[in-house]
């Protein structure tokens, strides 16, 4: 999946150089588009799913004026 | 009266040239500078790192294609890219904020802040240098930066030193990962 996402990126670039642009363009997104695909799998945890559960918060205990 | 528009027109024309050539060369350097650490230092790239490096080199065809255009969907391209460069990065940074099993090293650290964290700061600093040259110069042109003969060659070499660098990154990508997963601790074609 990376070597295609380089792969349509390259060819964007070259075709970009040679002056077609209306070719460049819509495969500089098809290789965006694979890349979200991949940053989601990547980040995607079978356990946690796209959750990050060790980033931790506490709760601040509320002040007098807000509390109760 | 023409002539003065058409002097401040030029004078405005060149001047975000330069503006886009020093953000081009910018993002040359960090890419020269992530391929270095990689070849010389041993800093094999995570999936999530050569997506950041994609993401930069998108941002560099954004900067080109202004470069050579009187629209401003260039700096569209670059705008997006660095929304999504600043997406991965950050996630990264999350990922790796906390030690855990199997994460312990999260690569080097240059002046003692770690990659994805240049990331971000990358990433910040296109979007605040589009937008200030698009406060600054987006309304004033109307002819594309290239008239100029010394932005025009500038400009192109640079466009070129992007395409090679993109290319070594694509042929390493190939032996890194092959056409399946990418792997973080060795080059897959290099594995006996």
């Amino acid at each position: 999946m990376m070597a295609a996402i380089y792969a349509t990126l390259l060819i964007a670039f070259i075709l970009d150089l040679l002056g077609h642009q209306r070719f460049a363009v819509p495969c500089l997104f098809i290789s965006l588009a694979l890349c979200i695909l991949l940053f989601l799998w990547e980040i995607y945890s079978p356990i946690y799913g796209f959750r990050m559960p060790w980033l931790q918060v506490e709760v601040a205990p509320l002040s007098a004026p807000f509390a109760g | 009266m023409s002539e003065i528009k058409r002097v401040v027109t030029l004078t405005a024309s060149v001047l975000s040239g330069l503006f886009l050539l020093a953000m081009l060369l910018g993002l040359a350097v960090v890419l020269t500078t992530a391929m270095v650490l990689q070849y010389s230092f041993g800093e094999i790239p995570c999936p999530l790192c050569l997506l950041q490096r994609f993401a930069i080199f998108g941002c560099c065809f954004g900067l080109i294609k202004q470069l050579h255009s009187d629209s401003e969907s260039g700096t569209g391209i670059s705008l997006i890219f660095s929304i999504l460069l600043l997406v991965i990065s950050a996630r990264q940074t999350l990922l790796d904020i906390v030690p855990r099993p199997g994460h312990e090293y999260v690569g080097g650290a240059i002046f003692g802040i770690h990659m994805p964290v240049w990331s971000i700061f990358i990433a910040l600093a296109l979007l605040i240098g589009l937008a200030v040259r698009l406060t600054l110069f987006g309304g004033l042109r109307s002819a594309a930066a290239v008239e100029s003969h010394l932005i025009r060659r500038s400009a192109q070499g640079l466009a070129i030193y992007v395409v090679f660098i993109c290319s070594v990154n694509f042929l390493s990508v190939i032996v890194q990962c092959g056409i399946d997963q990418c792997h973080r601790s060795e080059y897959r074609l290099f594995v006996g």
